[in-house]
Parts: structure tokens; sequence; C-alpha cells
């Protein structure tokens, strides 16, 4: 009777203690530099304390702001892969010149569920807040209206284009790049030039989108990409819808997700992307198969991504930092680095502030075209009710 | 045996407190489980400019909707039954079929592993195995037989049901273990004395005892199936258009779409779980029942 | 007439229950049966380990298999989720065991809402627990998701949630297995509470189903992706995921080796729980 009382008195003693070790003592945040105390708790936990200045100028200077990111000591990002755009360079630069901890959350998180994340996350301050977001051009209104964001406007504000930001400082542009297609050279001879190329019968099977073009916006631009180029516009992509029924009934399009690996792989050997994407993989795959990038000759598609900070930052000095880094010509650079065109690339360009050889890597995408938000909110609308009914491939049982 | 029906020797039982002992589930369910699901219900009410409207459930007899209803309960309900069917006969295999010893720990930790192996990875090992380019296509094509020539394709209903066999088999074998194990030795030494065949001893004795589990189990893989979504996504890439999917589609899309219509689909399900439950419970009874 | 009705022997209880001689036919359809069932199982895994010894330049090699195994975030993350299993078993067993037992005794009208939570993981998207979690413990005052450490603890309880179905049906099943009311009836004839009969009887019978539980659970905290994401914890499935967006080679390679390294935690899990000195009472009474 005893040992047994013992056996289960053990039990019980290793549950409570495993449950109080895991309580306190959290394990090292690894993907980090040495991680002090991952609790954020000693900053003010709402925006209210250091929070609500809305320029750098405005919270006593750079050196004040520093200061106070680091007496905050962490920043959260979400959704952000280290190899969109660069931002491992990005993200490793950052923390190595300021000292924090770098806390990334979900790297695949879609717009969608990085804003939801703030809403939850009101009046928490855990490692799962996040501070920054990094969403796809047709959320930023939403979010601002919802009262998600808080507004902030770098010392190079000015040097961002109007169009691309708002004029409140609630969100604004970071890069675009262009729909380019994304070959395996290995598998496919013939590597596509331009939109009608993708019809040729030596692609059956070949063709895949990066995205379901019922949810995934690369996917939906891609869509009014190859409706440019076969007489349709940024308000009509009815030309889109046809090419890819055309596309999908020669065979040449499956139905599957394509993406790095399965190109690289061979499963799905050409596929739409971004160009930063397209040639991120090329870079990182080239051991494995022999990518080729190529911007179409026409339908020409370019897509702006959109930064914020939180409403509810728990590190709102951090995040600000984090953006003054991002906007200064370094961060800028980092992200040409990663094939994205910065926002202030024109910009970069006339202070000659880029470096040649990093201007001849980029793509030549001349003539792109850059949707407003009506048009892209007109187009995901167009696309994601009509694409089963005019494309629908047929995956019945 | 003594009367199933007396509990508890002398004491009567409090009857009215008799729920208080389910108070620690509830309590836990309810932190952990329905509090956060309760969004599912306020959302599904909300349209996307704020305020409340009864549009989404409005939208569930779409036809979009109901077809993706549709295909998640049918494969949901194949994936469930043949799982169930060839789980059951994996797990007596092991158990009952004379095989060596060790095969019956193995298949157990096996489908302990294999029993989650879902998502990417599984849809990952079935295009390495009956993809387009896979080991199996491959084979095939050596000797001559080109399967996506022949109208074969893994990326369908059915190619979908074989991939999620390979979740539902081992959960079968693992939760049917316990009640084959129960099986008591004396009722085949009885049956067998009886001179019933080892076949006639299952059919008239040991199925019917073991119908109750085998149907809870059936629901299980059921709910099991119903509620998948990376391994269709991953397979598919979503044009197979499961409920799961759809939702998936409404509320994490990179695209801002109808949320509400989304959570009104969850609810669907939920609905759909119910109904399902209900089936299983009448089932359920009538088992019960033959057993006396 | 025994206190304990399930076989209890502490070796493997095929042992015990076999019938002395399982006829030629049964055997041979027993073959069949496991024969196809590693065919099936194997193909797409052998596939996949072909993947990964090629991964890497087309050759035979174990390239890619020593780029994963050298990072030292494989083993750290895989034992943080390693740890993350056992104390969801742990919530889990402590929470259903004694629940499904007094459905089964004395509330069996309850059974279907039991049930139905019970089912409810499978429809509830896992995105929506999470932020619906996140929501709930945010704000005061139960605003406890401060650390990693407490939002892990969090983490664990959702997992022990997400466990329920498997762990309840095969508690279940287990239960109708053993003569449930005449142990309870027989153990308080004895003299015995309630906590001792769920301690000392019913635990212990249920041996096999409480198995059976535990690694389904094992499995799926291990490699659960979704809340771990949005929470913010380093854990397998995280880990994973990161490393397959990106390289072909790794993949092919991490599916084979966290395949053989939960299998193995499997074994371990299940060793010990045939191991354990038996409790009850082994002589008829």
């Amino acid at each position: 009777m005893s040992k047994e009382a013992h056996l289960k008195r053990k039990l019980i003693l290793l549950l409570v203690f495993g449950l109080l070790v895991t309580a306190c003592g959290g394990t090292a945040a690894t993907t980090t530099a040495p991680a002090t105390a991952t609790t954020a708790g000693e900053a003010p936990a709402t925006t209210a304390g250091g929070g609500t200045e809305t320029t750098a100028a405005g919270a006593g200077g750079m050196e004040d702001l520093i200061a106070a990111a680091q007496a905050e000591g962490t920043l959260t990002t979400i959704a952000l892969p280290r190899d969109w755009c660069n931002y491992g360079g990005v993200i490793d630069t950052f923390t190595e010149k300021y000292g924090l901890t770098y806390n990334g959350l979900a790297p695949d998180a879609g717009s969608a569920d990085e804003l939801e994340a703030i809403r939850a996350n009101q009046g928490s301050t855990g490692p799962q807040a996040p501070d920054v977001v990094d969403i796809g051009l047709g959320f930023a209104e939403p979010a601002k209206e919802e009262g998600l964001l808080q507004p902030y406007m770098v010392s190079t504000w000015d040097s961002i284009p109007e169009d691309a930001k708002d004029p409140e400082g609630f969100w604004y542009g970071d890069y675009y790049g262009v729909l380019a297609f994304e070959v395996n050279a290995d598998v496919v001879e013939n590597v596509p030039q331009d939109w009608a190329d993708l019809l040729n019968p030596e692609y059956n099977g070949a063709i895949a989108l990066a995205g379901d073009p019922r949810v995934s916006a690369q996917a939906i631009a891609a869509v009014t990409a190859a409706g440019l180029a076969n007489g349709g516009s940024l308000d009509d992509v009815a030309p889109g819808l046809e090419f890819f029924a055309q596309l999908a009934e020669a065979g040449n399009l499956v139905p599957v997700i394509a993406e790095s690996g399965t190109v690289a792989s061979g499963e799905t050997p050409i596929t739409i992307r971004w160009t930063y994407n397209a040639l991120a993989n090329r870079d990182a795959n080239a051991d494995i198969a022999n990518i080729e990038v190529v911007v179409p000759a026409s339908g020409r598609y370019a897509g702006v991504y959109v930064q914020g900070i939180s409403a509810y930052a728990p590190q709102p000095n951090a995040a600000k930092l984090w953006m003054e880094f991002l906007y200064s010509d370094e961060g800028q650079n980092l992200w040409l680095d990663g094939y994205c065109h910065p926002i202030r690339y024109e910009d970069l360009v006339a202070n000659n502030a880029v470096p040649q050889e990093k201007l001849d890597r980029l793509p030549d995408v001349e003539g792109a075209v850059f949707p407003t938000l009506e048009q892209i909110e007109a187009a995901s609308e167009a696309i994601t009710t009509q694409w089963d009914s005019v494309v629908g491939v047929n995956v019945g049982g | 045996m003594t009367s199933i029906s007396e509990v508890g020797g002398n004491r009567p039982p409090p009857r009215s407190w008799n729920w208080v002992g389910i108070v620690p589930f509830l309590v836990f369910s309810t932190a952990f489980l329905l509090g956060p699901a309760a969004i599912l219900l306020v959302r599904s009410f909300q349209a996307n400019e704020g305020g409340w409207t009864l549009l989404n459930y409005q939208q569930l007899t779409d036809p979009q909707v109901l077809e993706a209803y549709g295909l998640s309960v049918r494969i949901s309900l194949v994936t469930a039954i043949i799982g169930g069917v060839f789980g059951f006969l994996m797990a007596w295999a092991v158990i009952y079929g004379g095989l060596p010893r060790p095969f019956r720990s193995l298949l157990t930790t096996f489908s302990g592993v294999a029993s989650n192996f879902a998502g990417v990875p599984l849809a990952a090992a079935f295009i390495f195995t009956l993809g387009r380019i896979g080991l199996i296509t491959a084979l095939f094509g050596f000797f001559g037989v080109e399967l996506y020539q022949s109208g074969f394709s893994l990326y369908n209903f059915w190619g979908l049901s074989v991939v999620y066999m390979f979740f539902q088999f081992p959960l079968m074998v693992l939760t049917i273990t316990p009640a084959l194990e129960g099986l008591k030795k004396e009722w085949k030494e009885a049956s067998e004395n009886l001179g019933a065949t080892s076949w006639q001893y299952w059919r008239h004795v040991a199925l019917p005892v073991l119908l109750p589990s085998i149907l809870g189990t059936i629901i299980l893989l059921f709910g099991n199936a119903f509620g998948a979504h990376a391994t269709a996504y991953a397979l598919t890439g979503g044009t197979l258009r499961l409920a799961t999917i759809l939702i998936g589609a409404q509320i994490s899309g990179d695209v801002l779409q109808n949320q509400g219509l989304g959570y009104a689909v969850a609810m669907g399900m939920v609905v759909i779980m119910g109904v399902s439950i209900g089936i299983y419970t009448i089932l359920q009874r009538r088992a019960e029942r033959w057993l006396g | 007439m025994t206190v304990t009705a399930a076989p209890t022997a502490v070796e493997t209880p095929a042992a015990v229950v076999t019938p002395a001689k399982a006829g030629t036919g049964s055997k041979v359809m027993a073959w069949l049966i496991l024969l196809a069932g590693i065919a099936y199982f194997l193909t797409p895994l052998i596939a996949t380990g072909e993947r990964a010894f090629r991964a890497i330049g087309g050759t035979f090699s174990f390239e890619a298999f020593r780029r994963v195994v050298s990072d030292p975030e494989f083993l750290r993350t895989f034992g943080e989720s390693a740890i993350n299993a056992v104390l969801t078993i742990f919530v889990s067993l402590l929470v259903i065991v004694p629940t499904a037992y007094w459905v089964t005794l004395r509330v069996p009208k309850l059974r279907s809402v039991i049930e139905f939570i019970t089912l409810l993981p499978f429809v509830i998207p896992a995105v929506v627990l999470v932020f619906g979690l996140i929501r709930m413990y945010s704000r005061p005052p139960l605003a406890i998701l401060s650390t990693y450490g407490s939002t892990r603890v969090m983490l664990i309880c959702a997992y022990a949630a997400l466990s329920f179905p498997y762990m309840y049906r095969s508690v279940d099943n287990g239960l109708r297995a053993i003569n449930v009311r005449t142990l309870t009836e027989a153990a308080q004839s004895l003299g015995a509470k309630w906590p001792t009969i769920i301690r000392r009887v019913i635990f212990p019978n249920l041996r096999v189903a409480l198995l059976s539980g535990a690694l389904l659970t094992f499995a799926i905290v291990i490699g659960e992706l979704t809340i771990a994401l949005y929470m913010g914890q380093h854990t397998f499935g995280p880990y994973m995921s990161n490393l397959v967006r990106n390289f072909v080679a790794e993949p092919a390679a991490l599916t084979v080796l966290s395949f053989a390294m939960t299998w193995a935690a499997m074994g371990i899990i299940s060793y010990l729980a045939r191991r354990q000195p038996s409790s009850k009472p082994k002589k008829a009474v």
C-alpha cells in the first residue's frame, strides 16, 4: 500500500514540479540573441508610457528613441520570413546594431492573421503580442479604421511617395516587387518569356500558382497581371480569368500550390511569384536546381506591402526604432539585397545611395503598373468569387 | 455477475448531486475550449463592416457552402468506415492473429507516430510516392504504365482519401485495442466448447460486444477527418473545397474576405458534429441493448 | 471472482488473451493484413527517405541528415515539445479518467453531452482557438499571458483540451471492457472511497487504454504548429515548419528524423508503461 501511495505522490509532485518549471522558467529563446528574461513587463503595459510621440523628433531625437527602445529590450514581429526580401539580413543587422532581442512570431501568417493577432492581444504584454505588422495594401485602411494601428512618421517620411502612405502616418508602403515567372530550367527546356508562352503545350502539367487565387494576394495579382497582357486592365480582370481558364483546360495549370521547395524539386517547375521571392529562391537553391526568373515582357504588375505599428504594441519604442531603421538608407538597401524594390527607391537612386552592382542585380521592371487600393479590392472581389465558375478545376470525387 | 443496476452497495446515491462529478471537466473545457471558441458564435453574427447580421447564416445555403459540407462529410464517412474496418483488422491481427509478439508493440508505437503524421509532411510523402514524379508513379512508368495519362491523380477526392488513411488506420488501431484486449478469453473458450468456429465466435459474440466501442471509435475517426485541414491544403492547394478549407480562406486569407461567413460555416460544422453524435448515440443505444 | 477483471498480467497481455490455437486460417489472414498494412505505411516513408538521401547533389548521401542534426535547435525544440507532451498527458489523464468513469457510472444521461464537448476540438479551427485563448487571457482580471513561461502553461492546457477526443475515447473503450460497476461495488464493499477507487482500481485496469491515449496525445503535441506559432513558443512544430519553408533538402530528412525520434519516444513511453510495478492485487480474491 505505501509503495503505491508513494508512487502516486511522486507522480503528483512531478506534475506540479513540471508545471512550476514551465511556468517560472520558460526556456531560452534561442532564435534570438542571448535571451534576457522575456518579461517585457518592465515597460508600461500600454502605449501610454512613452509611446504617443508620432515622430522621432517629437520623441526627443534618435538618441532618446534608441535609449527608450533598449530599455524595452525586445521587438516582437509577426509574419516576417527570413527569406522574404532579405528580412533575415535586416533582422540581424538591426539586432546587432541596437542590441535588442528579436522575437519573430508566425513567419507564415497571412495579413488577416496579423491583424487578428493585434486584436486578440489587446492589453497583453507577453511575447505573443506583435509590435509591428507588414501587411498587404488592401488591409491597410481597414486596419487603420478599426484602430489597430498607431501613427508614426519616420525621419525620412518625406521621401516616401505620396500614394504609398497614409497622410496621417498610420501606414506606409515598405517595398514592392513585380510578378515574374520562376522556372526550374533543369526541368523546363524553353523558358517562357511572356504570358502567351504559357499556353504552349510543352508546359503541360508544369504550371502552378503560388497560392490559392481565392485567398492569396500573390495569386490574385497573377490573375490580374495575366489579364493586363491579354487586353484587360487594372479595372477589368475578366481577361485574366479567361486566360487561366484556358491554361486549366489545356492541362498546363495544375491544382497544386507551388512554393520554393516544389519549384526547386521540379514538382511544379513553373510558377508566378514576386520577383523577390523568385530570386531569393533561385539563390537559396542554387546547389539543387538551376532556376531562372523572367519578368514577362508584357503584363507587368507591381505589388506593394505596407508597414504599421500596432496600437497595442507592448514595446512601442522598439517598434519605432525598427521603423526608423527600415526606412533609413541602410534598411532600404538591405531590402534591396533581397531583390525587393524599397519604397524610397527613386530617392535613393537620385542621391546615389545605392551601389551600382546592386542596381545591376535587379531585374528590369520597366512599365510595371501599380494598382490603387480600390483596384485591388475590386480585383480581389471579382477573382475570389469568379475563380471557381470561370476557371474551376474540377476535383470532385 | 451482479445486477448492473445496483450501485454503491448500501448507500442510496444522492441523485441530484451526481453531476458535480463532472464539474472539473466542465470547468476545464470552458476555460480552454468553450470560452475561447465562444468567439465563433459571436462573430458568426457580425458583418464585415461591423454591426450584426443574419446574412452569414443565410449564405450557408449557397451551393458552394453546401457542396463544401457535403464533400467534408463524404470524405469523413469514407475514411472513417474504411479506416475503421482495416484498422480493426490490423489490431485484430496483432492481438489475436497468432503473429509474433514484437509486432504488437511495433504496431502500437508506430500507430502512435503515424496517428498524427499529417499536414505538409504527409502530403509531401505521398507526393513523393504517387505524385507526378513520385516513386511508385515512376515504377509504373518503368513498366510502361503511365498513371497520370490514364486519368489517375493523387490530387482529388480519392487521392486525398488514400492519404487520410495514413492517420485514420493508426487511430483506429490504438483506440480499439483496449476494447479488443478486454475480450474475455473465457468467452472464446466457452464458444469453442460449444463447437463454434472462430468466425462464429466473432460474429455472434465478440463483434456484438465490441460494437459500442467500434461505433465510438468510428465517430472519432469521422471527427478526425472532418476537422482535418492541413493535409488537404498541402495536397490540393485548396482546390478540393472542404468545409475546413473554406473556413480557412475566409478567416485567414491574405485577401479581405467575409470573416463572418467563415465563422458561420464553422458553426455549421459544430452543428453537423452534433447531429453526427445524435445519430451515433441512437446507434449506440441499439448496440447496447443487444448486450442486454 | 477477481477484483481486476481485465487481463492484468504484467507481461504483454497478448500472451494471456490469445486463444490457445490461432487457427491457420486466422494466421494466414493475419499475415496478409499485416503485410498489406506494412506495404501501405512503409512506401510513402521509403519515398520520403529516398528523397532525403539523394536530396543534396542528386547522389546518395547523408548530407541532408547531417545538416538537420548539426543544428542544435533540432534537439532543443524536440526536447521542449517532449516535455510539453508529457505534462499534457498528465493533465489530460487527470481530467478525463475521473470524468469518463463518472459518466459511465453515475450520469450516463450526460454521456452525449460530454462526448460532444470532447469532439469539439475537431471543429474548432486552431487559429480561432489560439486567438480566443489569447483574447481571453490578455485582459484583466485574467491577464496571465505575460511571460514565456505562463504562456507555456496555457499551451499545455490547450493541448490537453485538444487531446480530449482521443483520450476520452480510449478511456471509454477501456472502461467498457472492464466491468466498472462490479469493480466499484466490490471495492466499495471493501470500504474504499471514490478517490481510492479511481486510483487503485480504475487506473491500473485501464493500463492499455491509458497507453493508447498517452501515445496519441504525445503525437499531437510534438507536431502541433498553429497554437505554438501564435503563442510565440519555440517548439518542434514551428521549427520544422520554418525549415520546410525554404529548402528542399531538409524537409525530407527532417520528416524521417522526426518520425524516427517520435517513434523512439513512443517506444520509451510504451516500455515504461509496461514496466511500472503492478499495484493491484494479482491473486484472485
